[in-house]
C-alpha cells in the first residue's frame, strides 16, 4: 500500500515540476546530433556533424540549396558563360579551360570585422593545393591553375578543364588569411596549428550568423550570435549542439528535455524515429526528408555466378522492395531503380523497372542452370547449391533488418543467402576496398545533386593492387559505353544534351545491373512544435546554412 | 621488501614496453587506415588524394619503423598529436582522465559504503535469511547487463520522472558543483550496482574465512563480545583480501566503464580509447591504452605490496 | 583417519553433494540451467511442434502482441519471439560454455606449468598474465573479426559464416579470459607441490608431467570448476555488452545479447521485446552465479561445520 502511495506522489511531483525548456523564453535551442566532429577545419576530413555545425558559423561561396539548385552565398552572382563572368580559355596543351570571375559580397566580413577579400581566396588556394596541408579533397584546388586578383572583392579562378559544373566551387572553403597565415608558415604543421582546432572559439574564424564560444571535445559546442554577421539576424541568442552517440540515449535526452531537437543530417536511424513517432508524434514535428544516399547491394562481378546478368536480374526480381519499404519504413523511404534520385532533374522517368516477380526470377535462374534441389535450394548442373554470402556493416540496426528481409525473400526463389557482417571499419577499411567480399555487400553512397559516378562506375576506378587500391568501383564493373558516357557527361555543357546522356546512363545501369538498387534513404528530423522555418535539404549541405530563417512559432 | 618492490617496478616497466609494442601492432594489424575510413564519407576522393594523404600521415611506412619513431618521441616526452581530436594527445587525455577518476572514485565509494556493512552483517550469520537475501541482491547486481540497467535508469529517472539529467557532465552554460553532482548520479549508480554486488561477495567471503580462524575463536572463548570481535579483529583482517581485490580492479574499472560512458554520453577514458581505436587514431589510442595498462600494473603491484604489508605472515626474500 | 571420517559422513564426494544440496539457491540455479539447456536443445523440436519457424520473416505481422500462435508475440520482422528466444538461448549458452571451457583449459595448463616449474619461467608467465589482463579487448576483437580464417589454416568452406562468427567470439573471450583460472591454478600448485604426497611422488621417480597430471591437477580441481562455472555467466554478459557495441554475435544468428540490443531501439513501442531477452540473460547469469557459489561451498572442505 505504501508503495502505491509513494509512486503516486512521485508521479505527481514529476508532472507538477515544470519542464525546463518551457520555463525559459525561447532564446536558445539545443540540438542533438549523434557524432562529434574530429576537426573544425572546413577542408580537412569530411563528415556530416562538422558540416552541420559549420553551417551555423560559415557560408560557402557556392552551394546547393534545399531545391537542389546551385546558388551563391558569399558571392554576388554565379559566373556563367551566358552572363560573361565565365570565359572559355585555351590551355598550353590545347585543352579547354575556363576562367571564372567571382565577386564577393561587399558587406561580407569575418567574425572580427575584417572584410573577406580576394587575398583570402588566394590563401585558401595556396593551402588547398599544398600536398602537406592535410586537405582531404584536393582535386578542386589542383584543377585551379591560378587565382587572379582583380580587386579586393573580385578574383578570377583559372581552371584547367571545363565541366558542366564548372561554376560550382562548393568545396572552395575560404579561410581567413589574416589569422591563419601564421599557422601555415610551416605547411607540414598546418593541420596541428590551424586556429580551427588550436583556437576554435577565435571570432575571426566565423563568417556566418553564429560563432563558436565554447567547445568541449566529444560533448558539445556552444554558439552565440556573431555581431559582425551581415545578413538577417537569427532568432536564437544561443545554439547548443550536443553530441550523443548512442541513439537510444539521444532519444532519451530528447524526451527528458535536455535536447530540443535532433538533426536529421546526423541523427536517429529512421526505424527508430518511426517507432518514436507512433508514441510521441503529437509532441514533436517529425519531418522525413528524401536524401540522396543510395542504399544498394554491390555485386562482386568477378564471381562466376554473379557475373551472369540473368542471375543478377533474378535476384532483383525476387525482391518485393515496395513491401519492404512500406512495412519497414512506412513508405517514408523511396524505392530506388538506379543511382539517380527521382528528385534530381536528370532523373529519367522511362528507365526499365524490375517489379517484384518471383516467377520471372525463378525462370531466369532455371535458364541459368540453377534447378530447384533438396531443401528448396537451387543447385547447378554439378549439384552445387546456389549459396551466396551477403555482407554489410555490423551494428547498423536498420541494415540488419533489411538484410534479413532480403534473405527471406531470396530464400523464396531457392537462393541460400548467408549473412556475414563486419564492423564498418573492417568492411570499409579492407573488405570492400580490397574487393575481398565473395558475393554481395549492402551499403550506401552519399552524393550530391547531378553527381557523375566516375569514382563508382568507371572502369578506371576498380581498386586493384596496381593502382594502390584506389577507386570505389568495388564490384569491378567495366563497361565501355558507361566509361564513355561518364566522360561525355562531365564535359557536356548543354543541359538538354546532358539530360539525354544521363537518360542513357540510367538505362544502361538498369540493363547491365552493376548493383541492386534498393532505396533512397530519408533523413528523419525531429523538431519541437514551436520551431518553424527549418528547410532540410537531403544532401550534404545541411539545413543550418539557412539558420537565419529558423523562427520561434508565436 | 624494498628490493622486491624495486624488482617488480623494473618488471612492470618491461611489461609496459612490451605491451606498447603489442598494442601498436594490434592497432596496426587492424584492417584499413584513416584514409580508407575517409573514403566512406567522401566517395569523390581521387586516387591521387588517397596516396597523398597516406604519405602525409606516414601510413606508407612499415609498422616497425613507425613504432620506433613513435617510441623515440614518447621517450622525449612527446606523446604526439591526436588526429581524431585535432589537438595534442595530452590535451585530449587529461580531461577524460579527470572525468574517469571522478566517476571511478564516486562509484567505488558508493559501492563500498553499501557493500561493507551488508557483507559484514551477512557473514555474521551465514545461511540465515538475511544472508540469503544479501546474497541474492549481490548476485542480482552482478547479473544485469550494464547497458540495459543504464538505459532503464534513464527511462525511469530522466524521462518518466524527470528528476535527473539523462546524460552529459553538466548543464551546458549553467554549471556549478550541485549540477555536476546531479549529472553523476545515474552513471555512478549504474557502475555501483555491479560493484556493490562484487564487493559484498568478497567482504562476506573474507569475513566468514576470518571468523573461522583460531585467534578469533580464542577471542570468543575469552569472552569478548561478538560485536567487538567483528569490529576489532575480523574486519581488519578481512580488509586484506578486499583491498587486494580493489587494487587489482582499478585498472579494469578505469578503462572498463566504456558502456556506462556510452549510455550516459560521459566523456571518460573508456569512450576515448574506444573511439581512438575505432577511428584509427594511433597516438591517442596508444597513450590511452598504455595509461590503462600502467594503471592495471600499478594496481597489481599495489595489491602485492598491500598484501605483504597488511599480512605479516608473508615475507619476501 | 580417512576411514573414520568416511564412516561417519560418507565419501568426500558424497559429503560435497550433501553440502551442495543444502545450498538451496545453488540447487535452484542448477535446475534453472538444466531446464534452459533442455529447452534450448529442444528448440527445433518445439518449433516443429508449434508449427513456427524462428527465421520466417513476415512483414505483415510485425510487433504483434502475444497470441495463441505466438505466446510472446512477434518481433520487428514478424518472427516468433518465443522461438527466437530459444534459438538465442542455444547460441548464448553455447558461447558461454565453450568460451569458459576453452579459457579454463588454457588457464589450467598455463597455471600448472608456471606454478610447478616456478623460478624465472613463473615470473615471466605471471607478468605475461598481467599483460593479458591489461590487454585491450577492442583492437583484439577487430583484428580477429577481420582475420581471414583461410590464412589461419582453417578451411572457410568447412563452416558456414554464421558459425565462424560464433567461433570468433568464443576464441576472443577465451583468449583474454584464461587469466583468472591460471592465477588460481598457479596458487594451488605452489601450495600443493610442497605437500608430502607430491614430494613422495617426485622422490618415487615420477616425471613432472605425471606429477602435474596425477597428483596436482585433481587436487586443484575445485577452484577450476568454481571459476569456470562463474565465468559462464560472465561470458554471457560480455557477449551482450559486445552486441551493444555492435561487435558481438551478428544477426541473423540470434543471441540474447543481440536480441536485447536490437529491442532497445523500440523500448517505447514494444517494451516486451526488451523484457524477454533481458530477463533470460539475467536469470541465466544469476543461475550460474548461484551454482558457482554453491559449488564453492560444497567443494571447500573447510565449510564442513556450517
Amino acid at each position: 500500500m505504501w508503495i502505491k502511495r509513494l509512486l503516486f506522489s512521485a508521479l505527481a511531483a514529476a508532472f507538477l515540476l515544470p519542464a525546463p525548456s518551457q520555463a525559459q523564453e525561447r532564446r536558445q535551442i539545443t540540438i542533438g546530433i549523434s557524432q562529434f566532429p574530429s576537426t573544425f577545419h572546413p577542408s580537412i576530413d569530411a563528415m556530416m556533424a562538422k558540416s552541420y555545425i559549420l553551417g551555423l558559423t560559415r557560408r560557402p561561396l557556392t552551394v546547393y540549396d534545399a531545391d537542389w539548385t546551385l546558388i551563391c552565398m558569399l558571392c554576388v552572382e554565379l559566373p556563367t558563360l551566358e552572363n560573361g563572368q565565365a570565359v572559355l580559355t585555351e590551355l598550353e596543351d590545347g585543352r579547354q579551360g575556363v576562367a571564372l570571375t567571382y565577386r564577393l559580397l561587399p558587406e561580407a566580413v569575418w567574425g572580427d570585422g575584417t572584410p573577406i577579400t580576394s587575398a583570402d581566396a588566394v590563401f585558401t588556394w595556396e593551402v588547398g593545393r599544398h600536398p602537406q596541408s592535410g586537405v582531404s579533397n584536393a582535386e578542386l584546388y589542383r584543377r585551379i591553375t591560378e587565382v587572379e586578383v582583380v580587386d579586393d572583392k573580385t578574383f578570377i579562378l583559372h581552371v584547367d578543364r571545363l565541366t558542366f559544373a564548372y561554376n560550382a566551387i562548393n568545396d572552395f572553403n575560404l579561410l581567413p588569411a589574416h589569422v591563419e597565415r601564421e599557422a601555415f608558415a610551416d605547411p607540414a604543421a598546418y593541420r596541428q596549428r590551424s586556429l580551427y582546432d588550436a583556437d576554435p572559439t577565435n571570432p575571426a574564424l566565423s563568417a556566418g550568423p553564429y560563432r563558436i564560444t565554447e567547445m568541449r571535445h566529444g560533448s558539445h559546442v556552444v554558439l552565440e550570435r556573431n555581431p559582425h554577421w551581415w545578413g538577417e539576424q537569427a532568432a536564437f541568442e544561443r545554439i547548443i549542439v550536443r553530441a550523443i552517440e548512442n541513439t537510444q540515449a539521444l532519444e532519451a535526452n530528447l524526451l527528458s528535455g535536455q535536447v530540443d531537437m535532433i538533426a536529421g543530417e546526423s541523427g536517429l536511424p529512421i526505424d527508430q524515429v518511426l517507432a518514436f513517432e507512433q508514441r510521441h508524434g503529437q509532441r514533436f514535428q517529425i519531418h522525413y526528408q528524401p536524401n540522396l544516399s543510395y542504399e544498394h547491394v554491390d555485386f562482386n562481378l568477378s564471381d562466376p555466378i554473379l557475373s551472369q546478368l540473368p542471375v543478377r536480374q533474378a535476384l532483383l526480381y525476387a525482391l518485393d522492395r515496395e513491401a519492404l519499404v512500406q512495412q519497414l519504413f512506412q513508405g517514408r523511404q523511396q524505392v530506388a531503380h538506379g543511382t539517380v534520385h527521382p528528385l534530381d532533374w536528370v532523373h529519367a522517368e522511362d528507365v526499365p523497372v524490375y517489379e517484384y516477380d518471383a516467377r520471372r526470377a525463378g525462370e531466369l535462374l532455371d535458364e541459368a542452370g540453377f534447378r530447384p534441389g533438396p531443401g528448396g535450394i537451387r543447385r547447378d548442373a554439378e549439384g552445387r547449391p546456389l549459396s551466396l554470402t551477403f555482407m554489410s556493416t555490423g551494428g547498423n540496426r536498420t541494415r540488419e533488418l533489411v538484410q534479413q528481409v532480403l534473405q527471406a525473400q531470396w530464400r523464396q526463389i531457392g537462393v541460400d543467402v548467408r549473412i556475414n557482417n563486419e564492423p564498418p571499419r573492417v568492411l570499409f577499411g579492407e573488405t570492400l576496398t580490397r574487393r575481398r567480399f565473395p558475393h554481395m555487400v549492402m551499403f550506401a553512397w552519399i552524393s550530391s545533386p547531378e553527381n557523375v559516378p566516375r569514382t563508382t562506375l568507371h572502369s578506371e576506378s576498380i581498386p586493384s593492387e596496381e593502382n594502390g587500391w584506389a577507386g570505389q568501383n568495388y564490384g569491378g564493373y567495366a563497361n565501355e559505353e558507361m566509361d564513355r558516357l561518364i566522360g561525355e557527361i562531365e564535359v557536356e555543357l548543354d543541359r538538354e544534351a546532358r539530360r539525354e546522356k544521363w537518360r542513357r546512363l540510367q538505362h544502361l545501369y538498369a540493363e547491365t545491373l552493376p548493383a541492386l538498387p534498393l532505396f533512397f534513404r530519408s533523413d528523419a528530423h525531429i523538431m519541437p512544435l514551436w520551431l518553424e522555418g527549418v528547410r532540410p535539404t537531403g544532401h550534404q549541405y545541411p539545413a543550418t546554412l539557412w539558420v537565419e530563417e529558423w523562427r520561434v512559432r508565436s | 621488501m624494498l628490493r622486491h618492490i624495486f624488482s617488480r617496478l623494473i618488471q612492470s616497466a618491461v611489461v609496459l614496453a612490451v605491451m606498447s609494442f603489442v598494442i601498436y601492432s594490434l592497432i596496426g594489424l587492424m584492417p584499413g587506415d584513416p584514409v580508407d575510413l575517409m573514403i566512406a564519407h567522401t566517395p569523390g576522393l581521387t586516387a591521387e588524394d588517397q596516396r597523398r594523404l597516406r604519405e602525409l600521415h606516414g601510413l606508407d611506412q612499415p609498422l616497425l619503423g613507425r613504432y620506433l619513431a613513435w617510441a623515440g618521441n614518447v621517450l622525449q616526452g612527446d606523446l604526439g598529436y591526436s588526429r581524431l581530436q585535432a589537438r595534442p594527445v595530452l590535451d585530449a587525455l587529461l580531461p577524460a582522465l579527470g572525468n574517469s577518476l571522478i566517476l571511478l572514485v564516486a562509484s567505488l565509494a558508493v559501492a563500498l559504503a553499501i557493500a561493507l556493512p551488508l557483507g559484514v552483517l551477512a557473514a555474521m550469520r551465514p545461511g540465515s535469511v538475511f544472508d540469503t537475501f544479501v546474497n541474492m541482491i549481490a548476485f542480482a547486481g552482478i547479473s544485469m547487463p550494464v547497458f540495459w540497467l543504464g538505459l532503464m535508469l534513464i527511462v525511469v529517472f530522466a524521462v518518466l520522472l524527470g528528476w535527473l539529467p539523462a546524460g552529459g557532465v553538466e548543464t551546458i552554460g549553467g554549471g556549478g558543483l550541485a549540477d555536476r553532482a546531479l549529472h553523476l548520479v545515474l552513471p555512478v549508480v549504474t557502475l555501483a550496482v555491479a560493484g556493490t554486488g562484487q564487493y559484498v561477495r568478497h567482504v562476506r567471503a573474507a569475513m566468514i574465512e576470518i571468523l573461522r580462524q583460531d585467534h578469533i575463536r580464542t577471542a570468543q572463548a575469552k569472552g569478548c563480545s561478538r560485536r567487538r570481535i567483528v569490529m576489532h579483529h575480523a574486519l581488519r583482517n578481512a580488509m586484506i583480501p578486499v583491498t587486494t581485490i580493489l587494487a587489482l580492479d582499478i585498472g579494469a574499472m578505469f578503462s572498463g566503464a566504456l558502456i556506462t560512458e556510452t549510455v550516459f554520453a560521459y566523456p571518460g577514458m573508456g569512450k576515448l580509447i574506444y573511439d581512438a581505436v575505432m577511428g584509427n587514431d594511433y597516438n591517442l589510442a596508444l597513450a590511452g591504452l598504455l595509461l590503462a595498462t600502467a594503471m592495471t600494473l600499478a594496481g597489481n603491484l599495489l595489491a602485492d605490496i598491500a598484501y605483504a604489508w597488511l599480512d605479516p605472515r608473508i615475507s619476501y626474500r | 583417519m580417512m576411514d573414520g571420517l568416511s564412516r561417519r559422513q560418507g565419501s568426500p564426494a558424497a559429503r560435497a553433494i550433501k553440502r551442495f544440496r543444502r545450498h538451496r539457491l545453488a540447487v535452484a540455479g542448477l535446475v534453472v540451467i538444466l531446464l534452459l539447456t533442455l529447452l534450448a536443445l529442444a528448440a527445433p523440436l518445439l518449433e516443429a511442434w508449434r508449427g513456427v519457424d524462428a527465421e520466417a520473416v513476415n512483414l505483415l505481422a510485425r510487433n504483434a502482441s502475444p497470441s495463441l500462435a505466438h505466446p510472446l508475440g512477434t518481433d520487428e520482422l514478424g518472427r516468433d519471439v518465443l522461438a527466437r528466444l530459444l534459438r538465442g538461448g542455444q547460441v548464448s549458452l553455447a558461447v558461454g560454455l565453450a568460451a569458459a571451457l576453452v579459457a579454463a583449459v588454457i588457464g589450467t595448463a598455463i597455471g600448472l606449468v608456471s606454478g610447478y616449474l616456478g623460478g624465472r619461467f613463473d615470473a615471466v608467465i605471471m607478468r605475461l598474465t598481467d599483460g593479458v589482463v591489461a590487454l585491450p579487448l577492442l583492437p583484439l576483437l577487430i583484428v580477429l573479426a577481420a582475420a581471414d580464417p583461410a590464412k589461419l589454416g582453417l578451411a572457410p568452406d568447412l563452416l558456414p559464416p554464421e558459425a565462424q562468427g560464433v567461433l570468433r567470439i568464443v576464441l576472443i573471450i577465451a583468449l583474454v579470459g584464461w587469466t583468472t583460472v591460471a592465477r588460481l591454478v598457479r596458487a594451488a600448485t605452489l601450495s600443493l607441490k610442497t605437500r608430502d604426497f607430491v614430494r613422495a611422488a617426485i622422490a618415487a621417480g615420477a616425471g613432472p608431467g605425471r606429477v602435474m597430471r596425477r597428483h596436482i591437477l585433481p587436487n586443484a580441481a575445485s577452484p577450476i570448476i568454481v571459476a569456470t562455472t562463474l565465468s559462464v555467466g560472465n561470458v554471457i554478459l560480455l557477449e551482450s555488452a559486445l552486441s551493444f557495441l555492435g561487435l558481438g554475435i551478428q544477426p541473423p544468428v540470434p543471441s540474447w545479447g543481440n536480441m536485447l540490443t536490437g529491442a532497445l531501439d523500440q523500448v517505447w513501442t514494444a517494451p516486451s521485446l526488451a523484457v524477454w531477452p533481458g530477463l533470460m540473460i539475467f536469470i541465466t547469469v544469476l543461475a550460474f552465479n548461484f551454482l558457482g557459489d554453491g559449488l564453492q561451498d560444497a567443494l571447500d572442505p573447510r565449510s564442513e561445520d556450517h
